[in-house]
């Protein structure tokens, strides 16, 4: 099972695909570059949520939270406490890992449904932005401004534009690595015997309590330090934006568009959907404010009602029609 | 091999089960008949740890077990194939059947146990990478059998295998029941179908509002008054 992962780390599309993307910078205008590297956030959260989400079919509402606790809690650590930016990025990570292991530990214990588990992770999420906005250590209502990006890598600076560029597309990488590598592991199998039906999982001696917590733990860590990486990006640690449950949606939007529970699905989503919303936005947000929401609204459903199960299936249907028959769907 | 002492168990504290007693012997191929709501979804659910006793025993080669997770008892070889055919429907039947296997103890044996299923089941062997949602119902029934027999069961616990199947699939699953008994397997089998088990179980037990009503050979159950009242609610 585990040779797949192998064959993904010396493919040559994989390594081309991430040079191709890396001189992208020196090619296109910081406008576009701006948008690429926001699309790569959003390619590294959907990639996190999707262990959970996809993978184990757990549709959990509480990732801002983790997203949150990366960017402002390391923020207020760097801004009030003076504690390195790399260090408070381990921080919020172990903290949301602690905080992940506990929401999945009551949805087992508790034997949450499918719709209890969505409220019971909104209800954290919804937790934390009360606890943001009303904590003058976290920045409160007002949010945080961190220094400015002078590009010292030792203080988890990345030189602005270029090099925050860089910094993402190694995170997204690396995000979709490991979903790829979760996949093709004994933990992937039992995460999707467990979405698949948790009563067969369990007959066949799966360790549902454990199998849960490590997803969810692995999904929290990640988003955390996708949190940290966006905040030191956008300099200003916004509450309403960073542990908003919007951006939770957001992500799960791009994850469901793409193709829920495959290692490429969610990267997919978020790389045409966030472009798309940007450059809407950009066109017509000012002749026509609204407008745009309505186009983005109208090819998202047009995609879940065309292909409900993501792009990626679609684009693998067409892919096989082209090359002819016999050519198997991946994992 | 198997002894259950006393058991009382059901869901959310309110029991389902009341003062359960029973005794397996290893070889054994032992029924357990009822209506429905009799409970012995609950009993089978109680034995591979699915639901928790409120109080009593069970012991499992000696050993109380009523206390172990459900991956515990896998381990100990108390494999359930659960009612419905829970299958997994995306995946390949060869990861199905490799997942039967993934309990420590079964996991060092896996290809071995491969060929057996494949030999006890062709029209397994003959699909290993069709996806286990594109397969008949009664496939299904193999593949959730297969897949128990996998994590090297000492025990195995059929709950329901002749549901929704086509008398000849039924048959043909039964003639597998009876093949894995004379292997020397220890089953259970849990059934609404009287007259099917009656002939395939040595002795029954018939449940009737979470107790045993009626236990001992198949002859005996068929003869008892009780055994249909048990059936017909009356």
């Amino acid at each position: 099972m585990r040779d797949e992962f192998y064959k993904t780390l010396a493919s040559p599309i994989w390594w081309g695909a991430l040079v191709i993307a890396a001189i992208m910078p020196f090619v296109l205008s910081s406008y576009y570059v701006h948008i690429l590297t926001l699309a790569l956030v959003y390619v590294a959260l959907a990639s996190s949520w999707n262990i959970v989400g996809g993978m184990a079919g757990q549709i959990s509402l509480a990732h801002s939270l983790f997203i949150g606790i990366g960017s402002m809690f390391s923020a207020a650590l760097l801004l009030k406490l003076g504690i390195n930016m790399w260090l408070g990025l381990v921080i919020s990570a172990v903290i949301s890992g602690i905080l992940g292991a506990v929401i999945a530990w009551i949805d087992f214990r508790f034997q949450l449904g499918h719709l209890s588990f969505v409220l019971i992770t909104l209800a954290f999420a919804e937790m934390g932005s009360i606890v943001v906005e009303g904590w003058d250590f976290l920045g409160g209502a007002s949010g945080l401004l961190l220094p400015k990006d002078t590009g010292n890598f030792l203080a988890f600076q990345f030189g602005g534009g270029h090099g925050a560029f860089w910094m993402m597309l190694a995170l997204a990488a690396i995000c979709v690595l490991v979903n790829v590598a979760i996949l093709n592991s004994p933990l992937g199998y039992y995460l999707r015997t467990i979405r698949d039906n948790e009563k067969a999982a369990q007959a066949i001696g799966v360790n549902i309590l454990r199998y849960k917590i490590t997803a969810m733990v692995i999904s929290a860590m990640l988003a955390s330090v996708v949190g940290t990486a966006y905040v030191r990006y956008l300099t200003f640690a916004d509450p309403y934006l960073l542990i908003s449950p919007v951006i939770t949606i957001e992500i799960v939007l791009f994850a469901t568009v793409g193709g829920l529970g495959r290692a490429y699905g969610p990267a997919l989503g978020a790389l045409l959907l966030v472009p798309l919303g940007e450059i809407l936005r950009g066109k017509l947000g000012s002749t026509l404010p609204g407008l745009h929401y309505f186009i983005y609204g109208i090819v998202v459903i047009s995609v879940i009602l065309v292909t409900p199960r993501g792009l990626l299936p679609l684009f693998e249907r067409l892919w096989a029609r082209w090359r002819g028959p016999a050519v198997a769907g991946k994992p | 091999m198997l002894e259950i002492d006393n058991l009382v168990a059901g869901y959310g504290g309110v029991p389902v089960l009341r003062d359960i007693n029973a005794k397996m012997a290893a070889g054994e191929i032992v029924g357990l008949l009822g209506a429905n709501n009799a409970g012995k979804t609950t009993l089978i659910n109680a034995l591979s740890g699915m639901v928790k006793p409120i109080s009593g025993r069970i012991l499992f080669l000696g050993e109380d077990i009523s206390k172990l997770t459900p991956q515990a008892r896998v381990e100990l070889g108390i494999v359930q194939v659960p009612e419905g055919r829970l299958v997994f429907p995306e995946m390949s039947i060869r990861e199905n059947l490799l997942l039967g296997g993934i309990n420590a103890h079964a996991r060092k044996h896996r290809p071995q146990q491969m060929e057996k299923v494949i030999g006890l089941f062709p029209r397994l062997g003959e699909r290993l990478t069709q996806s286990a949602g594109s397969l008949s119902g009664g496939e299904q029934q193999m593949l959730a059998i297969g897949r128990g027999l996998m994590a090297e069961a000492k025990l195995l616990m059929l709950d329901e295998p002749s549901l929704g199947l086509s008398p000849l699939f039924v048959q043909y699953i039964f003639e597998i029941i009876d093949k894995l008994h004379a292997d020397g397997l220890t089953i259970l089998l849990v059934e609404q179908n009287l007259n099917l088990t009656l002939r395939h179980a040595k002795r029954c037990y018939v449940l009737e509002r979470g107790q045993v009503a009626v236990e001992g050979d198949a002859e005996t159950v068929k003869n008892d008054p009780r055994t249909r009242s048990a059936y017909l609610g009356l």
